[in-house]
């Protein structure tokens, strides 16, 4: 009861959040978004041709009246049509959302586990061998490009110039043969380059708990190291572990990774948001901005609820 | 308890990931499943954004609207310069003595695909008042449609239909049919070029309650009675299925204009006398990135055709003249090149008074030296060599080669590069560094754009333009580039033209007066004694006569020096050798799929494993 | 109940705490070996930069000297591109565009982080943190290259439309670090004595309390040139990166069309700079964060 509560007054919080995400967003769209006008006209238009499109697409009606729209469209939860190809805005979203959960999901996955591991690692030899080696490592995959990553092991793994094992683009979920083929080396990079990231965050993360006066007192009295790991540090750990990684949740699903879509060809809501933007496609646009900002409202509301899961301690306020 | 739970969470996904790194090697192919379906995996390098036929604007919308849907004309597979052949039609039209009249039968006894929108679910036959229907929706603004240019001033009626709102009830005096099988076209001047426009997509017959019940999902999901039907369709892949109840015939190559001495390396013969569908399943893979289309064809088992990448050209080529490959690849592929039907000019904006029109007569003097020494300072032969391969053909004024009115003895001094040329002719009209005006140059946001531009702003700051007075602005979007052309807002015009049929008429229209922005003719060029003859030649037959008010238009356009033109690009299309076909591009784009056939590796092609279930 | 004297002495006493980091700060900075040689890398790279600016070298980077794709010889020690440019030249120029992007983003980025952070935790639960802390919420959410798109497009005609982009997003973690520091420092004996001798609010948020927060904008500065650089990389990849000039995201955007040519040099040259500047900064703030870091002690 007290979680209900506790949720509707969290919800109810995250409106202001929601309004201003989709407003800050709508007024770049409409005002700085492209033009759809002569995208949807033939070779020779009409003055009058030019006129009928705009009051089809809406651009005539003034900005208010068109916020209101979204907000109604909001709460219904329906966009209506994309103006590129007329497919219905829940449809594509539909089809494309699992698509790019499925394609960045194991990526995340992987790349925090083995930054947890790596981290841990570093930690437990801190400012030894292994901890160097492994932040050098994490220093330089820090800086090396997403986008060399991508064109490169592409060429590497999937080309006939390398060792052509998974084929070089497209996407199918059919078999879960065909998922691995297909997901294994967007995977790849996607590790690859979170890897650095993760592992540092993790690694402080880890120290930071390490140099807490009661562990150094665990450590002391002879408390053996899996023990002290597993009950002491990680525990406390868990909290800014979580957090960040429930913040990620919406971006990783619903942004998905443009430049991996876009690379790998594959039809996921990261390419079909970046061909809306460039093409002004609104109807698109609204819904992946307003699916986004509630992902974010109700990520948080999740990870106050874990961070009670973890620590009792933690009180909802 | 909880440790346990959690541990396992871990070792589950831990187990999970290492399935992702080991288990890709057990895998088998795709189609793996059924090893006795033919498929065969197109691709092209542009997506389709609608299915509509009223939308069909873009080459790749038009090449599966023209497969999932009929056309009254298509255009022959293998004969070249382009020829039109019947397709729904029963014959090519009859036309009156005044050229007005247009009578056109449509063959008995086609149907629709079944859907649930017709009666039982089973199609039913096209009629004559389907393609009345069709051609009406470009003048119905709800259907936002993008092909009413093509008859918009031209079919008694029309244009007042639409006028008086769109009603579909109300009867076109210049578009009837006569009856279940006959269309009558009426023009209100001659249109010679009509039955080009009942080959292309956008005159592709829809029934009526389709669009009705459909509506806007039509886009998406085509009810026609095309050759293939639609499987599935995203913005990566379309796959089409051979659409069994269509008029399929055997293939008399011969009567497609097939040409043994320069077709008959692809062995496309091997296909005469056979019936298809010779395919069971027809994919389409649009890939953007000429990287990843590479390595798709090179792979194997993906895409088995593609334009060869430019910067390819070299270590692919053994030869480029004519087009060979290296003798490994030879092996795997076929190889060919053809000349697109089109090309790509720059234009300057007359409305611009710095470079165009001017009210003083002798500013407009040194305008139009200023524009001449542009022209000059255009090196064709370098743009060639970096961006086309070297192979592209590069022709004076606007009839390209492709076109039979193509005037091969015209002086090639307009694409000729002369440096010194041009700094005479501005030292001489009193241009300095100083007083040249500045040049925004706008395009798109493409890095080969941007290459455009930085290699033409090197030529021009050759012939003394201060550099800082040449300013890019790229435009996020072809859509805010276009719109700043159409609103003629931008003094420099780059792009290419796509013919949409074999005739001059078509690209002499880029430079007619009246259809000057938002139109097409974004030079806004604007000479009475041009527009005088277009409109001359626009009513004409094919005649040597109409040839000659051609060609003198092109000879003033180029005096004029308005626009820096132009070169027709070279595709090269490579192919996998186990598929049956000679590829075609322009007119021909999208009618040559029915005819593509896979090799049974012994000069015939691959019958149906299961070709009993074939009707 | 202290009295002035003690307050005002409170006050030095801070400013010498303050010192008393910095100097202990360089001196750890210079004991630490990968600190200092990163250090020197990112101090070459900016020299390069320099005297691109000043036009010392690299000045024929946009003219055609030579043919498609010529192999490196002492003319071009990287070969030519497709049209014809020095893409030695070009990858040195880039140097600049890279710095530029660089320093305007991670100045003006941690400068307005530092400013609206410190109202927000100066002023923390009154109205002022809640404006700050929605529009804060609110540019986090947008998805970014949406965000930078719409920013690109909406100011077309200026080259600082991407400047502009990423400013307005990478403030918001220097934001939220000096908002949550500055509500630490509020507490503290120092701004309760300034408070107590009428030192106006202004003035102690910006005399008193911001300077004391000048080690974590440092680092942030740093953390952020990093990533503007590696933004800046892919935007102009997609084509809403710089529009004047040249960039390495450029070159890269252009060599994906050459690497199937077996033609690396647009892609090693502008990949191999990027690295380079990327580690050395990264390095160097990492290098910086330890000396600043009050909690370790030089040669740990």
């Amino acid at each position: 009861m007290e979680l209900l509560q506790y949720s509707i007054r969290k919800i109810i919080a995250g409106i202001p959040l929601i309004i201003g995400v989709t407003l800050i967003s709508f007024l770049l769209m409409v005002y700085f978004g492209p033009d759809k006008t002569f995208d949807l006209l033939g070779k020779n238009p009409t003055a009058e041709e030019i006129a009928e499109v705009r009051e089809q697409l809406g651009y005539n009606k003034p900005f208010v009246v068109r916020y209101a729209e979204y907000l109604r469209e909001l709460v219904t939860f329906d966009f209506g049509r994309s103006e590129s190809t007329g497919e219905p805005v829940t449809g594509l979203l539909a089809r494309t959302i699992p698509v790019s959960a499925a394609l960045s999901l194991p990526g995340f996955i992987l790349g925090n586990l083995l930054g947890v591991l790596l981290g841990l690692l570093a930690a437990f030899y801190r400012g030894g061998a292994p901890d160097k080696f492994i932040m050098a490592s994490a220093a330089v995959g820090m800086s090396i490009s997403f986008l060399i990553v991508i064109i490169a092991f592409q060429i590497i793994f999937s080309s006939s110039f390398g060792l052509n094992l998974f084929p070089v683009r497209g996407w199918s979920m059919d078999t879960f043969g065909d998922y691995v083929r297909y997901v294994t080396v967007p995977t790849l990079a996607m590790v690859f380059v979170a890897l650095g990231y993760n592992t540092r965050f993790y690694r402080s993360v880890i120290v930071e708990e390490m140099n807490r006066d009661h562990v150094r007192t665990a450590r002391a009295f002879g408390v053996p190291p899996a023990q002290l790991y597993y009950k002491l540090i990680l525990k406390n750990a868990l909290i800014p572990i979580i957090t960040r990684i429930m913040f990620s949740i919406p971006f990783v699903i619903i942004s998905g990774s443009l430049l991996i879509e876009q690379y790998f060809g594959i039809p996921g809501v990261g390419k079909a948001t970046y061909d809306a933007i460039t093409t002004g496609d609104q109807p698109v646009l609204k819904a992946v901005v307003a699916l986004t900002a509630i992902l974010l409202v109700a990520a948080q509301l999740l990870t106050d609820i874990l961070y009670r899961a973890v620590d009792p301690r933690v009180s909802l306020r | 308890m909880n440790r346990l739970v959690s541990l396992r969470a871990v070792c589950a996904l831990l187990l999970f990931g290492a399935a992702l790194l080991v288990g890709c090697g057990s895998d088998g192919r795709q189609d793996a499943a059924d090893p006795g379906l033919r498929v065969y995996r197109h691709s092209t390098n542009g997506v389709p954004t609608s299915l509509d036929p009223v939308q069909s604007a873009t080459a790749y919308t038009n090449m599966i609207v023209i497969n999932v849907y009929d056309t009254l004309y298509a255009y022959k597979y293998l004969a070249r310069p382009f020829e039109l052949k019947t397709n729904l039609a029963a014959a090519m039209p009859e036309i009156s003595a005044d050229g007005l009249t247009y009578t056109v039968r449509l063959k008995p006894g086609v149907y629709f695909i079944d859907d649930p929108v017709f009666p039982d679910g089973k199609g039913r036959e096209v009629v004559a008042e389907d393609v009345v229907y069709s051609i009406k929706r470009h003048f119905d603004p709800a259907m936002r449609p993008q092909g009413a240019w093509l008859w918009q001033g031209k079919v008694a009626g029309l244009d007042e239909w639409k006028d008086a709102g769109s009603d579909y009830e109300q009867d076109i005096e210049g578009l009837r049919a006569l009856d279940r099988y006959t269309l009558q076209i009426k023009l209100v001047r001659p249109y010679p070029q009509l039955p080009f426009t009942l080959a292309q997509g956008y005159s592709a017959v829809v029934p009526r309650e389709a669009v009705e019940k459909y509506g806007r999902d039509l886009a998406l999901r085509p009810i026609g009675s095309g050759p293939f039907r639609l499987v599935s369709f995203d913005k990566t892949r379309v796959v089409m299925e051979p659409n069994q109840n269509w008029r399929w015939q055997p293939v008399d190559i011969y009567a497609e204009g097939y040409d043994e001495e320069t077709q008959g390396f692809s062995g496309v013969a091997a296909i005469h006398g056979q019936t298809p569908p010779f395919v069971d399943r027809f994919e389409i893979d649009f890939i953007q990135d000429s990287a990843a289309m590479w390595n798709s064809f090179t792979k194997g088992n993906e895409v088995q055709i593609t334009g060869l990448p430019v910067e390819l050209a070299d270590s692919v080529l053994a030869s480029k003249r004519p087009v060979t490959l290296r003798e490994d690849l030879a092996e795997k592929y076929h190889i060919t090149s053809e000349i697109e039907t089109g090309f790509v000019y720059q234009g300057i904006n007359m409305d611009f008074p710095e470079f165009g029109y001017h009210p003083d007569p002798a500013q407009e003097k040194r305008n139009h030296a200023l524009r001449c020494a542009m022209i000059k300072a255009f090196d064709w032969n370098a743009r060639n060599e970096s961006f086309y391969f070297g192979l592209g053909v590069i022709f004076p004024g606007a009839i390209p080669p492709v076109v039979p009115e193509f005037d091969p003895e015209l002086s090639r001094d307009s694409v000729t590069r002369d440096v010194s040329g041009a700094r005479r002719l501005l030292a001489e009209n009193g241009w300095t560094p100083e007083n040249l005006p500045e040049l925004l140059y706008g395009t798109g946001s493409g890095v080969v754009y941007r290459q455009f531009f930085e290699q033409a702003r090197a030529w021009l700051v050759e012939i003394g333009w201060p550099r800082e007075k040449i300013i890019l602005k790229q435009f996020a979007t072809f859509g805010d580039l276009n719109r700043q052309w159409r609103e003629s807002r931008l003094p420099y015009i780059g792009l290419g033209w796509g013919l949409d049929y074999p005739d001059a008429q078509n690209t002499l229209q880029l430079f007619y007066g009246p259809y000057r922005a938002p139109g097409s003719n974004l030079t806004n060029y604007n000479n009475p004694e041009y527009n005088a003859l277009y409109e001359q030649a626009a009513v004409m037959q094919p005649s040597p006569e109409r040839t000659e008010i051609y060609r003198r238009m092109n000879r003033i356009l180029i005096g004029d020096c308005v626009t820096i033109i132009g070169l027709s690009r070279t595709r090269i299309p490579i192919w996998h050798r186990e598929v049956v076909m000679h590829p075609a591009g322009g007119m021909v784009g999208g009618f040559q799929y029915p005819f593509i056939a896979l090799s049974d590796g012994a000069g015939g092609i691959r019958q149906a494993a299961r070709s009993a279930g074939i009707p | 109940m202290s009295t002035r004297a003690d307050q005002l002495h409170a006050l030095d006493d801070v400013s010498g705490h303050r010192e008393s980091l910095w100097s202990k700060a360089v001196y750890k900075f210079r004991r630490d070996r990968a600190g200092m040689w990163s250090l020197a890398v990112v101090l070459v790279y900016m020299v390069v930069a320099i005297g691109v600016i000043f036009g010392w070298w690299a000045t024929s980077w946009a003219e055609l000297e030579g043919g498609k794709w010529e192999a490196p010889s002492a003319d071009h020690w990287f070969g030519t591109n497709i049209i014809g440019q020095d893409i030695f030249d070009r990858a040195i120029y880039s140097t600049r565009t890279s710095f530029e992007v660089g320093l305007v983003v991670a100045v003006l980025a941690t400068a307005l982080g530092g400013v609206l952070g410190a109202l927000a935790g100066f002023f923390s639960g009154s109205w002022i943190d809640e404006l700050i802390i929605w529009i804060m919420g609110v540019l986090d959410s947008i998805p970014f290259i949406l965000f930078v798109a719409a920013i690109a497009y909406s100011l077309g005609d200026t080259p600082y439309a991407m400047h502009i982009a990423m400013i307005a997003t990478f403030w918001i973690t220097a934001g939220r670090l000096i908002r949550g520091e500055v509500i630490k420092l509020r507490g503290q004996e120092y701004v309760e004595a300034a408070h107590a001798i009428g030192v106006p609010e202004v003035v102690i948020i910006f005399r008193h309390i911001l300077p004391n927060t000048s080690h974590i904008l440092l680092v942030q500065a740093t953390i952020t040139f990093v990533a503007a650089i590696k933004s800046e990389v892919i935007l102009s990849f997609l084509g809403i990166g710089v529009k004047e000039g040249m960039s390495w995201g450029l070159m890269i955007a252009e060599s994906t069309r050459e690497v199937l040519a077996g033609f690396f040099n647009n892609f090693l040259a502008a990949s191999a700079l990027l690295f380079g500047l990327v580690m050395a900064f990264n390095m160097f703030s990492d290098a910086l964060q330890d000396a600043l870091d009050p909690r370790t002690v030089a040669g740990e």
